[in-house]
């Protein structure tokens, strides 16, 4: 179901560069807005430390030590995992329909890995001894600890989606020089150093090979790998433990993986008029996706469900019983099954399907696999298998500072993808114009 | 290990045993005994192996007429490197000594030697270890052999009277803030148990702790000369993962400023013997636990405290044991046997049945983390409920939920401010 927006000029692929809006500097006000609450909450933090969360100790300590800062992080990280498995997937399978959003998916995994970093950042007690005191440990600690595999494995993702986005980006770069913003020219030869048209082919190559390591590392490795494995390996908490966790982590990637790339695609053709360059059978093929792993992780959902209440472990089963009666934890459920059933009866009544309700089933599904990863969180923590004391389950609802996180890194991706659509093209040359065209 | 002799030498007794051995040969006593002493500087890290083979080369070609050839010892600047020490070469250099060439060689290698190098050998191994990062991941923890020492506790739930006077014993020796309890005592009710019951809880300084193996920094280790599971408190970044991974509960993180200024404290307490910052309480935004009383087991309170904690000599109850779980006659062991022969069972009918009917049980023991502290008692099934016991927190001093604490620090620094 390939879309042909060859027709589609350069003029309309250039102009988030070569216009700026009123709405433009609205957006990039309410960006700075997001960013500047978080950072006065921050302060505070720094000043005072981590008990100005509403964290606590487990145990006789009454409270829960992860909270959201960690459910957020999971959260960014899948969206970021997501969205280069769907980028890596157009380059290596050639689903070339989604060849206009591909760019706009690196970049959203480029700035949901740095809001990921950022929480960790916020999270520890001591931010100041992260390079420090990782650096030193690495080669030691990587050999045991779970948490060293995620640095590790995710610094080694950023690696990658920078580089393939920065091979893809010399090449338009190089062709539509002359008009790119003058002003930003130092920023453009520095990014075309020793470049020159024969190194298209090997780049070519060298793109797939990336996309192809990046497929193969996705499920293995990171959402369905070490993200999960830093719960599912505990022996402390009932709820957290066992195999199904890899692929509950993956599902739930990347449905909000592709939740948030309608969100992003949808507000630039909305902003930029771009309904030639991102055609309706964009979203109508991502809204496909997204009911379909909407249904995987409803379906893995009910897998644990099902196997902690039936003759379970007596912890496991406490743990199971409490996370269905929360009613949070419907709504998480109900947001997703609700974007699933909306996209399924919108495939079957095309005239159902409208970009505006996919935006709003999307958004309901980030809320959900928020709630979701939070709830897993601070729930597994609540249950652990040594219940004896009267502070276990402990009590949480996060606090000030660290809602105003969650606002400032959601400002800082809406201040990234305004920064760098007036930088260099979001949507890729290729989207348009064929490897040949340009060449000649 | 090359000898038969191969504990680690620690008490006096051990010396005088070692000096009269010496004096039988006729080679220099005061010598062996030196090297001894030094061997287990070098095991502590005190002093290097270099070091070791420079004091006492010429002393021991002087002695045992030995020279550099025939020893065909390592260059001491190669030895640094090499992954094996000299001192593993010495070792078996002496026990290659031609018995039948020279008989009084072969009795210095078995008696006076044997302190000397094997005691030194056995010292290197732990060196090693300690080089690279203290019991890391747990595979170079010390484990459950015999040799070393081994800090353990044996706690006898049937002594306990609830009276928490251990908490308040730690919570002071160690200036934790407020609802910090390394030490924790529960009272609970449990089915089929009439009273209320008692179960005093530590770290349970496991030998395979998953809080060390999760540790991203290895802030959190394994002391490998004593299996002590301490936080380096200059290293930990406070991610708070051990604390997540423990299945116990009983780290404390510093959430805010501590209630004790850093002034107030002792520096003797916070540095271990390695020259660590482990002891007393931890600095805001990092870990902490009970240590063990790490700072005793040391040395840093006087001699007359090693070997003891604070929860154990405030226990009036005779309930703590603390000691080496290695050493048979250590207070923990002797504690567990005396108790168990006091309740004789009765095999005349039953031959089968075993010795004592005295039961005991390690928490969570299914959990794989092979704690060191034993207890004496019922084992809390999981239907056990923690209720208020005779003496309250509150009438101790004590706050029982430090969310309490930590709430009342979250919005006084908040002020008006938060919504
Ligand atoms: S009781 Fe917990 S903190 Fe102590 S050694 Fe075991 S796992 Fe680590
Ligand atoms: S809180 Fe400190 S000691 Fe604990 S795992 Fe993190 S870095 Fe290690
Ligand atoms: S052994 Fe020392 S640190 Fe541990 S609970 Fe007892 S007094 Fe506290």
């Amino acid at each position: 179901m390939s879309v042909d927006v060859t027709s589609v000029d350069r003029d309309t692929l250039l102009r988030p560069i070569e216009t700026l809006s009123r709405r433009y500097v609205a957006a990039l006000a309410v960006a700075l807005g997001l960013i500047g609450v978080w950072l006065a909450f921050y302060v505070q933090q720094l000043q005072h430390g981590l008990v100005v969360t509403n964290l606590s100790d487990w145990g006789s300590g009454g409270g829960v030590p992860w909270g959201l800062y960690i459910g957020a992080f999971i959260w960014w990280v899948g969206i970021a995992h997501g969205g280069i498995i769907l980028s890596a997937a157009v380059r290596l399978l050639g689903m070339d329909t989604y060849q206009p959003v591909a760019r706009l998916a690196e970049l959203l995994t480029i700035a949901a890995l740095s809001c990921a970093g950022l929480f960790i950042l916020i999270h520890v007690g001591r931010p100041d001894r992260l390079v420090t005191s990782v650096l030193p440990a690495w080669p030691t600690c990587v050999q045991w600890s779970p948490l060293m595999w995620d640095v590790t494995v995710i610094t080694a993702y950023f690696v990658l989606t920078a580089t393939y986005l920065l091979l893809t980006i010399r090449y338009d770069v190089s062709r539509l020089r002359d008009r790119l913003p003058p002003r930003l020219e130092p920023l453009y030869r520095a990014l075309l150093v020793g470049y020159s048209e024969t190194e298209d082919a090997v780049v070519e190559r060298m793109v797939w090979w990336l996309a192809f390591a990046i497929i193969i590392m996705a499920p293995l490795l990171l959402h369905g790998g070490v993200i999960p494995w830093l719960f599912a390996l505990l022996p402390s908490m009932a709820g957290w433990h066992g195999g199904v966790q890899g692929p509950s982590f993956l599902s739930i990637a990347l449905t909000s993986a592709v939740s948030g790339i309608v969100i992003v695609s949808a507000a630039f053709r909305y902003a930029y008029d771009w309904e030639a360059l991102i055609p309706d059978a964009v979203f109508r093929g991502l809204g496909q996706w997204l009911g379909f792993f909407g249904l995987i992780f409803l379906w893995l959902q009910l897998q644990q469900v099902i196997t902690g209440i039936f003759a379970a472990p007596t912890t496991l089963q406490h743990a199971t019983e409490v996370k269905i009666s929360t009613p949070l934890y419907w709504v998480a459920i109900g947001l997703v099954a609700a974007a699933m059933l909306y996209v399924f009866a919108s495939s079957l009544r095309p005239t159902l399907f409208s970009i505006p309700a996919l935006v709003v089933a999307s958004v309901g599904v980030l809320v959900g696999t928020l709630v979701e990863k939070v709830l897993f969180v601070v729930e597994g923590l609540q249950h652990a298998h040594f219940d004896l004391y009267n502070g276990v389950p402990g009590a949480y609802t996060p606090s000030a500072v660290e809602l105003s996180a969650l606002a400032g890194t959601v400002g800082i991706v809406a201040l990234f993808f305004l920064v760098v659509s007036k930088v260099i093209p979001v949507v890729e040359l290729h989207a348009i114009e064929d490897y040949e065209e340009v060449d000649t | 290990m090359s000898t038969d002799d191969d504990s680690l030498y620690t008490s006096p007794d051990d010396e005088e045993r070692h000096r009269r051995l010496l004096d039988e040969t006729e080679y220099d006593t005061e010598l062996g005994l030196e090297m001894a002493r030094d061997a287990q500087r070098v095991s502590a890290g005190e002093l290097s192996e270099v070091e070791f083979y420079r004091r006492y080369h010429e002393r021991i070609v002087e002695e045992f007429d030995i020279d550099d050839r025939e020893i065909d010892l390592p260059d001491p600047d190669e030895a640094e490197g090499s992954g094996e020490g000299f001192l593993d070469d010495l070792g078996s250099v002496l026990a290659d000594v031609d018995p039948e060439t020279d008989e009084s060689r072969r009795s210095v290698m078995q008696k006076g030697a044997a302190v000397a190098g094997g005691l030194a050998v056995g010292g290197w191994g732990t060196v090693q270890n300690a080089a690279g990062q203290d019991g890391g991941g747990g595979a170079d923890a010390p484990g459950d052999d015999e040799e070393g020492t081994r800090w353990g506790m044996t706690i006898n739930l049937n002594n306990c009277d609830g009276c928490l006077a251990c908490m308040v014993a730690c919570d002071q020796e160690h200036n934790l803030s407020r609802g910090a309890h390394w030490m924790y005592v529960f009272a609970y009710e449990d089915e089929g148990q009439a009273d209320e019951n008692f179960l005093p809880r530590t770290c349970q300084h496991c030998t395979d702790s998953p809080c060390t193996k999760v540790c991203p920094v290895g802030a959190r280790h394994t002391r490998t000369e004593d299996g002590l599971v301490l936080t380096d408190y200059d290293i930990c970044i406070g991610c708070r993962y051990c604390e997540v991974s423990c299945p116990y509960g009983v780290n404390y993180f510093q959430w805010g400023e501590p209630d004790v200024p850093e002034s107030e404290i002792d520096e003797d307490t916070q540095y271990d013997d390695r020259g660590r910052w482990v002891g007393n309480r931890p600095p805001e935004g990092v870990m902490g636990k009970c240590t063990f009383c790490v700072d005793r087991q040391d040395g840093a309170m006087g001699e007359d405290l090693v070997g003891t904690t604070a929860c154990e000599e405030a226990c009036a109850m005779d309930a703590i044991h603390f000691g080496d779980l290695n050493d048979p006659e250590s207070a923990p062991n002797r504690h567990l046997r005396e108790y168990r022969e006091a309740q004789p069972n009765d095999t005349s009918e039953f031959p089968d049945r075993k010795e004592h009917t005295v039961s005991t049980f390690e928490l969570l023991a299914e959990r794989g983390t092979e704690p060191n502290v034993t207890f004496v008692g019922n084992e809390p099934s999981p239907h056990a409920e923690q209720v208020e016991g005779p003496v309250t927190y509150e009438e101790m001093g004590l706050v029982d939920d430090r969310k309490e604490v930590l709430d009342d620090g979250a919005t006084a620094t908040q002020g008006g401010e938060s919504a």
